[in-house]
């Protein structure tokens, strides 16, 4: 993952991306997003997959969000762009493992260590590690089978 | 329009407690649990068709089937899915019907989730004596074994505006009157015409 | 009085006969009962502001020490609260607050340097201090984007997706930046989907579409970029109905993060008013509650909310300053610096006056979406139970914007450019049914559809062939890019373009930051780049020039230059 720190974003100068700084914009595939274009649909030239945000986008987006005063929305998109490789299926059982009384407390401790271990997720697997902590004190861990 | 405005005499329930409600043994039995206030604090649905009424409607829908009605009291929730889950549970048969006093109804089976059921009447105010006939009469038929089509249910956008602070209000009453350690208790029911 | 003045029993006055037949008795009213939180806002058993802050860690929140913190307190002091402007902002006295929050000459930067230092307990206090024409003072600086806009709803009772790409397509002429449907039958959710995307992108390029649906199922939608952004994420003010709900703060910040991953846009949803109709507000009020729902909004990082009691309008508007509690939640989220979609999305009242009072508060001073879901079908069609406004409202809305000059995001337009968009897109989603192999279309739902108002003039479809199809999409893994290949193979580039114009956004991710549309020319309009600058008369969004004189267009303006004639 690449930093952007070098790059200053000013909100008032570099937003939209699409339109202010295409230049930065590529796909997770490593198009450019002036190819994304109907003749390359047609051809069969595009996956879905190129329709993907970048991780390195997203961290753009959050130094904007941070430029503008939201903090929140930019802590957001960069558990976002942690979240860019983890496949769909897998995102939506993270999600469901996530809801209350639904995993035990050493369910959600090995959610958090594959979510740092496998897509170096640190900040996910730190609301991972937050929630399993709040859930048992509010009782809302699913019961350990054995 | 409401029975009240028809001019004829109303119809009342004599309930009386059993005691402490049992499993069923009979296979062609219904048992139809009904809420804390149903018949006590409330007399009345939440388009106002008397809770008598209703009795009497889920009671002749289930006769006419040639099925047998168990009517309890769950006093210790106004969860209708679990007063519906509880009554599947004492039923002979598996199936139970549970009404709440503002009228929402469900059908429930024993081995279903309690989350889950086999026919749910979430619109109270549109439900008229007909459904609650018509309740009364699948709930047999699925205690029968059989597999009738669901109740046919109406829907009215306009039934926001007008109820669903009653039905809030309703809510809260009726929880007010659970008994936590009242259990679920058999009843003994009449109905009668006022007066007669 | 005397005992002669009596009235006679049973006998009623003429005049009372006229007001009881009135559409307001058909409302319904209910008494304030605070200990168990039906009561809107004011109530004695809301808790007194406090924070406490020690090692950079909120220690004690509105009277609650953190040992006794419910997850919402939690989730609010870790994630919500700033706590380097905490201090400063909680010794203020709440009416000052407030003062500066309706004061024009105080920049809305100031006041969220204010409001990010607030406690739930504090908010309300602030916005219980104001009255409401103070609350759209307010409203009008506080609102995100500068330029406000509306949200359509695009259903049908039969979940025909001719009918719903249709009104879809005439929505967005209409000029709504934003569409939604959801399904009688959920199994139908993928072809109805479809339809409204490419009925939307008939109609006006650029408008987002989304389907509300269960949390997981409409991200895989959005996934798939068959939708294009997400709002039916719901978050509760106690902690017992969001347990019942499913969720938690912590799900809803992950799942918040998992569309961005995507780069999709979204919002939560919630309101005043559900925790009391699920029997579990805890003794608190309505809007005491929705702050908590509202602060976890802010903490988890999503760019905005839906809120304005949304399908639970009926309880506060059954109490005392229920509206205005609603107008004042709207007001609290903008104050969080959050995209608030405003509401009016529900049917609200029998009394044609009342439906329109309540739109006020939102509609005058503008908010991001001042409906969250006007009725782009007739309120029979409306699967979201019915809106607060539906198409046979269209020219009233249009005659309000333009009475008062003020912008509801809505156009006048000629009946012949209506026909020729509704007919186009149906046309565009026969040719992407044809080339996806999906059930056909027939020429004779063409022309029913045009013309159509409401889904029972339209010929019945083989609603199994249709579940059938629907479920061979999510099988088959077809995506919006299989979309735009049809609509183009079908002869519709241009609908084709403006769709693939939409999925590129995902890209550059402009859309997910605080209150993004698309304008026409597919240029993004947000909070960032169309940011809110109102500071008193003369400044801020004034309709003006070009939209100004299509605000001027109504469907019967006689001409000043032959008034035997109406204006085209």
């Amino acid at each position: 993952m690449t930093q952007t720190g070098d790059r200053h974003l000013d909100p008032a100068v570099d937003y939209p991306l699409s339109s202010r700084r295409p230049d930065l914009l590529h796909t997770p595939t490593g198009k450019h997003i002036e190819d994304l274009t109907l003749d390359a649909v047609v051809a069969g030239d595009l996956s879905p997959l190129d329709l993907r945000i970048a991780p390195d986008t997203l961290l753009m987006q959050a130094e904007i969000a941070d430029g503008a005063g939201r903090w929140q929305l930019a802590e957001n998109f960069r558990r976002a762009a942690e979240m860019t490789e983890i496949p769909d299926e897998r995102v939506l059982a993270m999600y469901n493992a996530l809801r209350p009384n639904a995993s035990t407390g050493q369910e959600l401790a090995d959610l958090a260590d594959e979510l740092e271990r496998e897509y170096s997720a640190g900040r996910t697997a730190a609301l991972v590690r937050e929630a399993a902590d709040v859930y048992g004190r509010r009782n809302l861990l699913a019961a350990a089978d054995d | 329009m409401t029975s009240t405005e028809t001019g004829r005499p109303e119809r009342t329930a004599e309930i009386t407690e059993k005691g402490p409600a049992e499993r069923g043994e009979r296979e062609d039995e219904v048992v139809l649990g009904i809420s804390p206030a149903f018949c006590s604090f409330f007399t009345k649905t939440i388009s106002n068709i008397p809770l008598a009424e209703v009795l009497r409607e889920v009671m002749a829908g289930v006769e006419e089937q040639g099925v047998s009605l168990r009517i309890v009291r769950v006093k210790d929730s106004s969860d209708l899915a679990k007063i519906a889950h509880r009554a599947a549970r004492l039923s002979g048969s598996g199936i139970g019907v549970g009404i709440l006093s503002r009228g929402t109804s469900m059908i429930h089976q024993k081995d279903l989730a309690k989350l889950s059921n086999l026919e749910l009447f979430p619109q109270a105010p549109l439900l008229t004596p007909e459904t609650f006939r018509a309740i009364g009469s699948n709930a047999a038929q699925y205690a029968k074994g059989e597999s009738p089509a669901p109740v046919p249910v109406q829907n009215d956008f306009m039934a926001r505006p007008r109820y669903q602070a009653k039905a809030a209000l309703l809510h809260l009453k009726e929880t007010e009157m659970i008994e936590p350690d009242g259990g679920i208790v058999e009843l003994d029911v009449s109905i009668r015409r006022a007066g007669s | 009085m005397t005992s002669t003045d009596r009235p006679a029993q049973n006998r009623r006055s003429t005049r009372t006969e006229i007001i009881e037949a009135r559409p307001i008795q058909l409302d319904g009213f209910v008494e304030e009962w605070p200990e168990v939180g039906m009561i809107a806002m004011e109530s004695p058993y809301d808790p007194e502001p406090s924070i406490r802050v020690e090692d950079g860690v909120i220690v004690e929140m509105d009277g609650r020490e953190r040992s006794d913190f419910d997850f919402l307190d939690q989730f609010i002091a870790d994630h919500a609260i700033d706590i380097s402007a905490a201090e400063e902002a909680m010794a203020l006295d709440a009416q000052e607050i407030a003062a500066r929050v309706v004061d024009p000459r105080v920049p809305r930067q100031d006041i969220l340097h204010l409001t990010r230092g607030l406690t739930p307990a504090k908010l309300l206090d602030v916005v219980e201090s104001m009255n409401v024409v103070e609350i759209m003072m307010a409203m009008q600086k506080m609102r995100a984007r500068r330029t406000p806009a509306n949200q359509a709803h695009s259903t049908s009772a039969r979940d025909n997706p001719v009918q719903v790409a249709a009104d879809a397509a005439e929505a967005a002429l209409r000029g709504f930046a934003e569409l939604e449907t959801t399904l009688g039958i959920v199994r139908y959710a993928p072809l109805v989907a479809i339809a409204l995307q490419v009925g939307g992108q008939t109609g006006r390029g650029g408008v987002i579409t989304q389907c509300a649906l269960e949390e997981a199922t409409e991200l895989e939608l959005g996934m798939r970029g068959i939708t294009a952004y997400a709002e039916t994420i719901s978050v509760y003010g106690t902690e017992s109905v969001f347990v019942d709900g499913d969720d938690t703060p912590w799900s809803k910040a992950f799942l918040a993060s998992a569309y961005a991953s995507r780069g999709i846009k979204m919002r939560f949803t919630s309101g005043t008013g559900s925790e009391v109709q699920m029997g579990n507000a805890e003794g608190k009020s309505m809007l005491y509650l929705e702050i908590r729902c509202i602060q976890v909004a802010k903490g988890a990082g999503v760019q905005g909310l839906q809120n304005g009691s949304i399908s639970c309008i009926g309880v506060p508007g059954a109490v005392p300053s229920g509206i205005r509690a609603v107008a004042a939640e709207n007001l609290v989220a903008s104050m969080l610096d959050l995209e608030c979609a405003s509401g009016n999305d529900q049917s609200f009242s029998h009394s044609p006056m009342r439906r329109t009072a309540r739109t006020m508060p939102q509609l005058l001073p503008g908010t991001d979406f001042v409906v969250s879901g006007y009725s782009g079908v007739p309120n029979a069609d409306n699967m979201f139970a019915g809106s607060n406004w539906d198409p046979e409202d269209y020219d009233d809305w249009n005659t309000i914007q333009r009475d008062l000059k003020v912008d509801g995001g809505l156009r006048h337009v000629a009946e012949k450019e209506v026909l020729a968009v509704r007919g186009k897109a149906i046309r565009a989603l026969q040719a992407v049914f044809a080339g996806l192999d999906l059930p056909p279309i027939t020429d004779e739902e063409v022309d029913a559809g045009i013309y159509a108002h409401g889904s029972e003039e339209l010929p019945e479809r083989d609603v199994l062939e249709d579940l059938k199809a629907a479920k061979g999409v999510m099988d088959r893994g077809i995506t919006g890019l299989d979309l735009v290949a049809a609509l183009e193979k079908g002869g519709f580039r241009d609908v084709a373009e403006n769709l693939l114009h939409v999925l590129r956004q995902r890209v550059s991710g402009d859309l997910l930051q605080t209150s993004a549309i698309l304008d026409g020319d597919f240029s993004v309009r947000s909070a960032i780049n169309d940011a809110n600058d109102y500071a008193g008369p003369g400044t801020g969004y004034r309709p003006s020039g070009e939209r100004w004189e299509e605000m001027k267009r109504l469907r019967h303006v006689l001409s000043a230059s032959n008034p035997e004639q109406e204006v085209e």
